[in-house]
């Protein structure tokens, strides 16, 4: 690839930042990495990089006030690495507009889906302004935006108005997470609340529409204590 | 604190005024008040024992002073301090609730102490053992890095490939053991052993469940069964998580021969109630009966010297669940191979029906 992606790694631990670097330059990526949030700030304004993979916990500042700063002036999709018991920060992380999260400990084959999907959204039409148009498709599943139903080998899967609202915005974002609160207020409105009760009550009908296993599901995936995300689209 | 004040005082006045009325009623059928200071003295006793510090004590035996002089000696109805006996049934009523209360706190403070003390001992055992077993893993992981470093030019391939994949299996088995421990911690502390709650639907966390664990063991035959209704049970999804994963774990690793691994969810009138059951080798007889204390009661610790003993794995597991008020038991199967239950409340799904 003459035209490399360009990736600023953000993490404080030596050891984890040879393994990433190494990781995304045998892959073909160009990498520049900061070992702490004022170094990644400078970095991140003066190379404009393709993709910013941060780790939360940096010694000199909360790694979401980076996500914050760069959200102020780019959409340059973000990618949060964090410790499994910090449910709170990842839906913190996502909610001010980090595009992703991986977990650690990770093993390198997730890391880069995970840098393909980022990059295939940002260089894509830009999901915000993605209208509901023509076909979404996925495995068997097929969604025509325009007459606002869903397939499932050709039939037509009978979904409620909310159910039909929570598979497109889904489906909208596949491959993305998406928090149950951002969830809650783009189906519900702003003034739904925090129980998010109603929302997995209605995944829990959706799942038993369209997944043929509804405990192996195929189609929506939950990310436990942060939302759910949808498969995504091949080819 | 505040609302034990309010109960502490609430007793002292209640005491109080029982026994003034048991007083006025005795004085009104017996014409005179003899009784009073010594029922006023057991009431002082019982204010002491039944409320916290010094206070309401010192209180309670001032206020049964005055009520004595007040209501009981003659003149009633009047303070009269020039009373003969009255310093001596002061201070004697004082020395009493002085005396109960500091004999009271100082029982507690005992209490406390022990429980200090078998915390600690719990710690110190936990660490030993955790010691132990990370040290095994850690030995051959640098044993194995510097074989690969000083002399990785006069193997073969595969042979290194076969130590790099040692040294991969022993670190997740030790990011594994590290994510247990951080558990514990997430679970507050050990006095209060509460875990924050929230409603999650069991299909999602054993969907998740099975995904994850189908990443690490592929070629495991693993089964789910859960209920066709939706069921919503409270819980620290995470930590449960972490529990059914150490549970279908041991099954891989420690039933050996096993052909079938079930994972099913049901539910009775109060509780959800998860299980993992396998077909495998079963458990020791001895063994099963102090399974899931191994690691937290004083008790000599590994049964075996094996590395992957399930100990801290299934204390992990006990601990989380009670933390959760549900309860966990391990049993063999008649048919070979075993069981591994937990229960968690339903009680919270009322609070989000209404």
């Amino acid at each position: 690839m003459s035209n490399k992606h360009t990736i600023i790694v953000v993490e404080d631990e030596n050891s984890i930042l040879n393994i990433l670097e190494m990781v995304f330059k045998s892959s073909g990526y160009q990498v520049y990495t900061a070992k702490n949030g004022k170094e990644a700030l400078m970095m991140i304004s003066s190379y404009c990089p393709d993709l910013i993979l941060l780790d939360l916990g940096l010694p000199d500042m909360d790694g979401l006030k980076i996500i914050q700063s760069v959200r102020s002036w780019s959409s340059i999709p973000i990618i949060v690495v964090s410790a499994r018991n910090h449910e709170k920060d990842k839906v913190t992380a996502l909610d001010l507009g980090a595009d992703d999260y991986l977990t650690k400990p990770f093993g390198t084959a997730e890391l880069l889906a995970r840098v393909r999907t980022a990059l295939r959204h940002a260089s894509g039409d830009n999901d915000k302004n993605k209208a509901y148009e023509g076909t979404f498709k996925v495995g068997a599943l097929t969604i025509d935006y325009d007459k606002r139903q869903v397939f499932k080998n050709g039939e037509n899967v009978h979904l409620t108005q909310n159910e039909y609202k929570i598979v497109a915005l889904l489906s909208k974002y596949s491959g993305k997470v998406l928090t149950y609160d951002f969830m809650m207020k783009q189906i519900w409105g702003p003034n739904i609340g925090s129980d998010n009760r109603i929302l997995r009550v209605n995944m829990a009908n959706i799942r038993r529409k369209i997944e043929t296993q509804p405990a192996d599901p195929a189609y929506i995936f939950t990310e436990i204590g942060v939302g759910y995300r949808m498969a995504e689209e091949k080819g | 604190m505040w609302k034990q004040k309010l109960r502490d005082g609430v007793v002292t006045f209640a005491l109080l005024g029982a026994t003034t009325l048991l007083c006025i009623l005795m004085q009104s059928v017996n014409g005179n008040a003899n009784f009073a200071q010594i029922l006023f003295v057991l009431a002082v006793f019982l204010t002491a024992r039944f409320t916290h510090g010094y206070l309401w004590g010192i209180l309670s035996s001032l206020i049964g002073v005055l009520l004595v002089n007040f209501v009981f000696t003659y003149p009633y109805w009047e303070f009269n301090f020039t009373l003969s006996g009255y310093p001596i049934t002061m201070i004697c009523m004082l020395a009493v609730s002085v005396i109960t209360s500091s004999l009271i706190t100082q029982n507690k403070n005992q209490e406390l102490t022990r429980l200090e003390m078998e915390r600690e001992k719990m710690k110190s055992n936990l660490l030993r053992a955790v010691s132990h077993d990370l040290r095994t893993p850690l030995t051959s992981i640098s044993g194995a890095c510097s074989v690969l470093l000083e002399s990785g030019e006069q193997l073969s391939r595969p042979e290194q490939n076969k130590l790099l994949s040692d040294i991969r299996e022993e670190a997740d088995w030790l990011i594994r053991m590290v994510e247990n421990l951080l558990s514990v911690t997430r679970i507050g502390e050990e006095k209060t052993a509460k875990v924050v709650k929230t409603p999650e639907p069991v299909e999602e966390i054993v969907a998740d469940l099975s995904g994850k664990f189908k990443k690490q063991f592929p070629k495991s035959p693993l089964t789910v069964v859960i209920p066709e209704d939706f069921l919503m049970v409270p819980m620290d999804a995470v930590l449960i998580e972490q529990v059914l994963m150490n549970l279908l774990e041991n099954a891989v690793i420690h039933s050996k021969t096993a052909t079938k691994i079930v994972l099913s969810v049901s539910r009775t009138q109060d509780d959800a109630v998860f299980s993992v059951s396998d077909n495998g080798v079963g458990i020791d007889k001895e063994h099963l009966l102090h399974i899931f204390d191994g690691y937290f009661s004083g008790k000599e610790t590994p049964l075996s010297d094996g590395k992957r003993n399930m100990g801290i794995g299934l204390s992990v597991c006990n601990a989380i669940i009670r933390a959760h008020k549900g309860k966990m038991s391990a049993e063999n199967l008649k048919e070979g191979g075993c069981r591994f239950s937990f229960t968690l409340p339903l009680e919270e799904e009322k609070h989000y029906e209404q």
